[in-house]
């Protein structure tokens, strides 16, 4: 897999993610290997979406169950901000204040958009660059893993 | 009883502790790296957490992680398995501080045996012979000279913190001293960050032999008899066998309840095995292993009792349902563990397993993760399965293991089951009658001559 260029998309890995999530009757499965990851997604009908990407050191292939998106909707993981560590998410600095961003928000480098405990310490998650908020993938005090979309810039 | 485990560990042992968990009605949580999201551990878990990327490191030795983990899952005791967090202290430590219950030894125990210096001390305090060595740590080439000339040649250099045979070094005369400790400090320093060393007597001939031990939290304890662990490469056993065909009743009755007057006295909790060299008839300590060791198939198989159910049980506070009088053993048993590897070269092969056949039948039991299409991830130990086989005695162990070894087939990566399927045609395996250095000498040799 590693040495597929980036336009093309291993048929065979496809073939076997797509049995598997028939198999399990999953609506939606995704695979990560080298820094590669394919994700494909059963919508209406029976129908199936892939979408494929490089990824880097700053947005790990997501692991696990990606809860709380859409089954259909497709993510951009170029833009996507995923969990560094397993814990708790919270998306404001206290059960009673508003959430440090909302979707629209205009953010600077180094911002803080959401913090994650572990191990009782809190850890901000903060912008990697300058942008807009497109989408926050998690609710106030949600469990995450490790790799988990967090929120997505535009 | 505990409602659930978190299992911080992966490969075939996660496996073994997630099958003793559902036959005791516990739900599971899987911990996993990203390297492992289709691990059999994985998939047949009630419930799994990404805990990091790839390298143990950050994933399956991260204490924060695996905290983090039992806290979003809810669990309520967690299971280390053994290497990676298994002797940690300090982990144990955190794990009940945060509420939940370690499923093993006291932080205490850990932390005593974990440094071999004073675990020795202990042991002789409790009237266990050790093997002759330096009195506590050296500190430099020049007291190793003076310690070694008192002990005389050959003597092994060994890490305080050590395990698992880095930062040993065998040293045959004054010659190769100087040199030689300078490469175990570094290598300690590396592997265990603390660069502390000690000598020890190094033994020409002598067998590894090992008594498992379990207690409960209330002062009950029993031994499960010994395991002969002498077919090792590097330090790193490679065939373990249950009974040690070099023991007699008396003998093995006399070491195994020294033992456990010894860690009656020391309250020992959980299981625990400790370790001898035997050599001319005597026992000497080496150290003590505050864990489920990868070998503990070999004791199960001969006493028929669960080790992990035990382990689990005596955590949640129950106390053994049984005594020494109740302990029976029956047959033998012998493990052969199987790593992707050259089975000459001993590189390693991680790879995608294309066809996966285990062997089956009456007295055969394979603990392994393994399955057509998985991909044994290069990141981790390349143990991948363990063959178990019990008889009625050992000739009968000795046909099955072979018969067992004939059927097992995996393929698309390489695996040293050729090797054991040479060994158990050995005239020296098949009498019993080898000591710690003989499969070494075995396997240089047999590259050396069959070289072409």
């Amino acid at each position: 897999m590693s040495k597929t260029p980036e336009s093309e998309i291993d048929k065979n890995v496809v073939r076997q993610l797509t049995r598997l999530l028939e198999e399990n009757r999953l609506t939606e499965i995704e695979y990560g290997r080298d820094g590669w990851h394919i994700r494909v997604v059963r919508g209406e009908a029976g129908s199936h979406q892939v979408s494929s990407g490089r990824t880097d050191g700053q947005t790990q292939a997501p692991a696990g169950a990606v809860k709380s998106i859409d089954a259909a909707a497709e993510i951009d993981h170029s833009n996507t901000i995923t969990s560094p560590m397993v814990g708790v998410v919270y998306t404001g600095p206290d059960a009673d204040s508003l959430p440090f961003v909302k979707a629209g928000d205009e953010v600077t480098e180094g911002q803080t958009l959401l913090l994650i405990e572990a191990m009782k310490v809190f850890n901000p998650i903060t912008a990697p660059k300058a942008g807009k908020v497109k989408r926050i993938l998690v609710t106030n005090g949600s469990p995450v893993e490790f790799g988990e979309p967090l929120i997505v810039l535009e | 009883m505990f409602e659930k485990v978190l299992i911080a560990n992966r490969g075939e042992i996660a496996l073994r502790i997630l099958r003793a968990c559902r036959e005791m009605g516990i739900r599971t949580v899987a911990v996993h790296s990203t390297a492992e999201i289709d691990a059999m551990h994985v998939r047949l878990a009630d419930e799994s957490v990404c805990i990091g990327p790839p390298p143990a490191k950050d994933s399956y030795m991260s204490v924060p992680a695996i905290i983090s983990a039992a806290t979003i899952a809810n669990a309520d005791a967690i299971h280390p398995g053994y290497g990676f967090l298994s002797e940690n202290a300090d982990f144990a430590k955190v794990v009940e501080e945060h509420g939940f219950q370690f499923i093993g030894p006291s932080p205490e125990h850990i932390h005593l045996m974990g440094d071999k210096i004073a675990a020795k001390k202990a042991m002789e305090e409790m009237g266990i012979p050790v093997v002759p060595g330096s009195d506590g740590p050296v500190k430099d080439a020049g007291e190793a000279r003076k310690v070694a000339g008192e002990l005389a040649y050959p003597v092994i250099i060994k890490a305080t913190a050590g395990g698992g045979g880095r930062g040993m070094k065998v040293v045959h005369d004054e010659d190769g001293l100087a040199v030689a400790f300078e490469l175990a400090r570094t290598e300690a320093e590396a592997a265990f960050a603390s660069d502390e060393l000690y000598i020890e007597k190094f033994m020409a001939a002598p067998r590894h032999i090992e008594v498992q031990v379990l207690a409960d939290f209330h002062g009950n304890m029993v031994h499960l008899g010994e395991r002969d662990c002498s077919l090792q490469r590097r330090h790193q056993k490679l065939i373990e066998e249950a009974p040690s065909p070099a023991l007699n009743e008396a003998q093995r009755l006399s070491i195994c309840k020294r033992v456990v007057k010894a860690m009656g006295k020391l309250a020992y909790r959980s299981v625990g095995t400790v370790e001898f060299l035997y050599e001319d008839g005597k026992f000497y300590f080496i150290e003590m292993n505050t864990r489920l060791q990868v070998e503990h198939p070999v004791t199960e198989m001969i006493c028929g009792i669960d080790l992990v159910r035990e382990m689990i049980r005596v955590a949640a506070g129950a106390p053994l349902g049984f005594d020494q009088s109740d302990i029976r053993f029956s047959g033998h048993a012998i493990e052969c563990r199987i790593t992707a590897e050259n089975h000459e070269t001993f590189q390693s092969s991680p790879g995608r397993v294309v066809d996966y056949h285990a062997p089956g039948g009456l007295g055969i039991r394979v603990d392994s993760a393994l399955f057509s299409g998985y991909t044994v991830p290069p990141h981790y130990d390349s143990m991948i399965a363990k063959l178990i086989v019990h008889g009625a005695n050992r000739n009968e162990c000795l046909m099955r293991l072979r018969r067992a070894l004939e059927e097992y087939v995996i393929d698309g990566l390489e695996t040293i089951i050729p090797l054991h399927r040479r060994l158990i045609n050995e005239p020296t395996f098949i009498n019993g009658d080898y000591d710690i250095h003989w499969l070494q000498n075995f396997v240089d040799g047999g590259r050396d001559s069959g070289g072409a």
